[in-house]
């Protein structure tokens, strides 16, 4: 198993301890003139990084327009230092993006007001639903109808994107002025790149971890209850998903302060295309074998797997727990059960991307505060293994596979901006702006869409100082590292029209969660659907760009 | 009287008004105008094989863009009316009042139709880097063997029957509003108020909000009264009813008003004799009532089932099709393969043939019910 391999690698990365040993060494070289201006310099961020991670503070309510004004001013020094004030006046550029939970854009116009003012250049907007932003993504591409000059997009769309040459080349100034080194290395070549060119200022890094309710798993009440039922093993957060099966069943009729409480959230209501990623982090422990890169498809012929038996009994979990679940689980999205159920305190055990972590502690809409734990996805004490058709137990122990769902969003350019030399530096300047490094610590410790993504967000302490609890955001970032960094880790395919795929799959499944037909029949249906759109796009391209996204 | 002597009078040989269409446009008027039309049809159908040909890949010459086509066929257009003038006259002057109706309607409705027809016979994925292929009927046999259309199409049927119970409530609503009862006009407003509101603001109002399971006030109530788990969408029968429930209470209204200004219209001496006759309250409105308001039903249920038939927006938002299907509708299905999948061609012809489909439905119903009017008559 390869829980050792992941604990023994973060510990390698920056914790308290190790920080302040750095930054105590850093102090003595500054004092003895060593590293001169440099010490100066570093002082300069270490200070900005403090100040503006208290605005307005975690815990002391959701950051308004106002805030994010205030952070983009803050860090507009790396655009004073590569851009004349007013340089680029008269540049009007547009910028297509979300407006999911009123944040992404929202956030993006704030932060780039006082860019605007700086550099004098005017920026139009287009917010999207996050369920309307693929086909309206899809048609521009194809109708070659692009109407925005900066794009933010997620990783999956590289290959309809960059693959057509739609996309700007990063110049290099923008990749020291974002510190592109800093990302962690899962975010980093061949995700954002295509051919060999960066096309991408990453924001956000995506991967689903698991999100556990503290007060459920150490309750005296319910310890008792596990052991009375004649459970095996002791009360406490399950590291498989056969103990999620068991802890799902056994919660059914329990209660906790006298409160209805519930285990496992599924999300069986289609969602765009992005519900797929939620039996996808049931299904990575099953059918990502650490010997095999893929687990999607086969990877010489695309040959789908989701009718495997790995896949298949992920669908069957799903049927079997449903009726443990609240009774109108069938009708839930993922949006339902982050927002509406779990951090309203229906439910115990959730897989989500970052934005539960966050908004649980630094939002007002949360109702349960910091009684939240995270992990990387649950493991299975068995893996299927494809290629000889048996289930394996690994001598390690139960195989973990974190689902790296989406990659996370970056900041796109597009290639029509390259005419024109002015407009093409403004559009660079304002995606640097966004994806500055500073800018993304305050992005990934407050409501934002997006999550930590760069080695230098691993600084316990930072959030710390911003008002994180310790003990909650170490396990908030071990989750987020532990699942980046995990050599079994699932990851994202970056083929086009991938939400295709995940959008088929979605109608079978709601058929097969209601009961109209079974798990096998239903994944093999999937199955067949994909096979054809595979076909339809084109087989033979589809398979060079799956082995390209695996790395293989 | 001036209106006496205005209806004896003779038509006066010099009102324009009155005369009949004498005048012909002169022998080179003809031949001019001929003459525009032909160089501006020429000058229209060159650009736009131009366009094609560039489009097709024939060609190196033409337009970046479509918009030119467009312009041409506007100028084309004013050619036409010029030309109609010109070798027509008089009535070429009449016909101009005909003739932008007629080219906006081709422009906006004949020309999008022919097109789609063409878009339906391609195997077109967004996706697909080698762009649209010419698929024959390919997507109409692949629609033969799709269990999502068909199911939605059955859904349709549960749909289109549910009609009859939106109209037979409707009927009531307008029984009791065209009586005499106390505040009937704010009653007529109040009952109004649902078809005002967005679909999408009903979806999220009721469905969402209303309807949740755990907060709703809807779902509070019926625990109160004993109902332990009200889930209204998370078995597929329920939920069918919810949606058409939810869809109903939108388009009750419509229904309502429509037949309220039938019985209105209704002369009341029919319903007088009636109750001379001795006819009791129901008899009076079998035999009397239902009969005379059966032209304006037959209107409204067919207004409302072609609405219907385009029910999407309240399933869309509230139960995405599901669960498993219950509640999809063809235009909600349409819209999953179109803008989830951007399956273009494919999702073409599905519009394509439903459209083909409500125009049979419609014109049986059409012939059934002027039938059935007659014979009740």
């Amino acid at each position: 198993m390869k829980q050792q391999d992941h604990d023994r690698h973060s510990a390698v990365h920056p914790n308290r301890r190790t920080v302040l040993k750095g930054a105590a060494s850093a102090a003595a070289l500054g004092t003895s003139g060593a590293l001169g201006t440099f010490s100066e310099l570093a002082l300069a961020q270490a200070n900005l990084r403090a100040q503006i991670t208290q605005i307005p503070g975690v815990g002391k309510g959701a950051p308004t327009d106002s805030d994010w004004q205030k952070v983009g001013e803050l860090c507009l020094g790396p655009t004073k230092a590569s851009i004349k004030e007013g340089e680029f006046k008269g540049v009007e550029l547009s910028f297509m993006g979300l407006n999911n939970q009123n944040l992404h854009n929202l956030l993006f116009r704030g932060f780039l007001k006082p860019w605007e003012a700086y550099t004098g250049a005017k920026i139009s907007w287009i917010d999207l639903a996050q369920a309307d932003y693929n086909p309206r993504l899809q048609q521009a591409i194809a109708t070659g109808t692009v109407d925005f000059d900066i794009l933010e997009m997620g990783a999956p769309f590289e290959g309809d994107v960059c693959g057509k040459g739609l996309a700007s080349e990063m110049p290099d100034w923008v990749k020291k002025q974002i510190d592109i080194d800093d990302y962690v290395d899962y975010l980093k070549p061949p995700v954002g790149t295509w051919n060999g060119k960066t096309y991408r200022v990453t924001i956000d890094g995506d991967c689903h971890n698991f999100n556990y309710r503290t007060d459920v798993f150490s309750d005296p009440a319910l310890a008792k209850a596990w052991k009375d039922a004649g459970n095996a093993g002791e009360w406490g957060v399950p590291k498989t998903w056969q103990q999620v099966q068991a802890v799902t069943k056994f919660l059914k009729g329990k209660k906790i302060k006298n409160q209805n409480v519930f285990g496992y959230l599924d999300a069986p209501k289609p969602w765009g295309g992005f519900g797929f990623y939620f039996l996808g982090s049931r299904a990575s422990a099953y059918a990502k074998h650490p010997d095999d890169k893929a687990w999607l498809f086969d990877i010489d012929t695309m040959k789908p797997r989701i009718n495997n038996p790995a896949w298949v009994r992920a669908i069957q979990d799903v049927i079997d727990a449903l009726p443990f679940e609240p009774a109108d689980q069938l009708n839930a999205d993922p949006n339902t059960t982050g927002f509406q159920q779990f951090l309203a305190g229906i439910g115990s055990m959730i897989p989500w991307w970052g934005d539960i972590g966050q908004v649980a502690k630094a939002s007002d809409t949360s109702v349960i505060g910091d009684i939240v734990g995270f992990d990387i996805l649950p493991g299975s004490d068995d893996v299927y293994n494809s290629k000889t058709g048996k289930w394996d137990k690994l001598a390690s122990g139960p195989n973990h596979a974190p689902n790296c769902a989406y990659l996370g969003w970056g900041v796109y350019v597009m290639a029509r901006v390259n005419a024109d030399e002015k407009k093409h530096k403004a559009a660079w300047s304002a995606a640097a702006h966004l994806g500055g490094k500073d800018l993304s610590l305050w992005m990934v410790m407050y409501p934002s869409g997006f999550q930590a993504h760069r080695t230098s967000h691993f600084q316990y302490d930072e959030w710390v100082a911003a008002g994180y609890d310790k003990k909650y955001i170490t396990s908030y970032l071990n989750s987020q590292l532990g699942s980046y960094n995990h050599p079994n880790r699932a990851v994202e395919p970056r083929i086009p029209g991938i939400f295709q795929y995940y959008s088929i799959a979605e109608d079978e499944l709601t058929k097969i969660f209601a009961g109209k037909v079974d798990a096998q029949t239903g994944a093999n249906n999937i199955a067949a659907s994909w096979e054809k759109l595979t076909d339809q796009i084109g087989r033979e391209r589809q398979i060079g760009l799956y082995k390209a996204s695996l790395g293989v | 009287m001036q209106l006496i002597s205005m209806q004896n009078s003779v038509p006066d040989s010099n009102d324009l008004h009155h005369q009949p269409v004498t005048k012909r446009a002169p022998g080179s008027r003809k031949a001019a105008g001929r003459a525009l039309v032909l160089l501006a049809s020429l000058g229209f159908l060159l650009v736009l094989l131009t366009q094609v040909l560039r489009t097709t890949g024939t060609i190196a010459a033409g337009f970046p863009d479509w918009r030119p086509i467009l312009i041409a066929y506007l100028v084309w257009t004013v050619a036409f009316g010029v030309g109609q003038v010109l070798t027509r006259g008089e009535r070429g002057k009449r016909a101009l009042f005909l003739l932008p109706a007629v080219f906006f309607t081709v422009a906006v409705v004949i020309f999008p139709t022919i097109f789609g027809i063409y878009i339906a016979s391609l195997d077109w994925n967004l996706s697909s880097i080698e762009g649209p292929r010419f698929s024959g009927l390919d997507n109409l046999r692949g629609m033969l063997n799709d269990t999502y259309y068909w199911n939605a199409l059955g859904n349709m049927v549960f749909y289109t029957v549910a009609v009859l119970g939106e109209y037979a409530i409707a009927f009531g609503l307008a029984l009791l509003l065209s009586a005499e009862i106390r505040a009937r006009r704010i009653f007529r407003v109040v009952f109004l108020l649902p078809m005002m509101l967005s679909p999408v603001a009903v979806s999220w109002m009721i469905g969402k909000s209303l309807l949740e399971y755990r907060f709703g006030p809807a779902a509070t109530l019926a625990r109160y009264l004993g109902w332990d788990n009200p889930a209204f969408f998370a078995s597929p029968t329920m939920a069918r009813f919810s949606i058409q429930a939810m869809d109903a209470w939108v388009s009750i209204p419509f229904i309502m008003i429509i037949l309220l200004a039938g019985l209105q219209a209704m002369p009341k001496e029919v319903q007088e004799a009636a109750k001379v006759d001795g006819a009791n309250g129901w008899q009076s409105f079998w035999h009397v009532t239902f009969p005379i308001m059966l032209p304006v039903s037959i209107t409204v249920l067919i207004i409302r089932i072609i609405f219907k038939l385009k029910l999407a927006d309240i399933v869309i938002n509230v139960t995405a099709g599901g669960p498993g299907g219950a509640t999809d509708t063809v235009s909600s299905f349409i819209y999953r393969v179109y803008r989830d999948r951007s399956n273009v061609g494919y999702g073409t012809a599905l519009a394509m043939v439903y459209l083909l489909l409500i125009i049979v439905l419609l014109t049986l119903m059409l012939r059934l019910s002027r039938r059935w009017t007659q014979n009740v008559a």
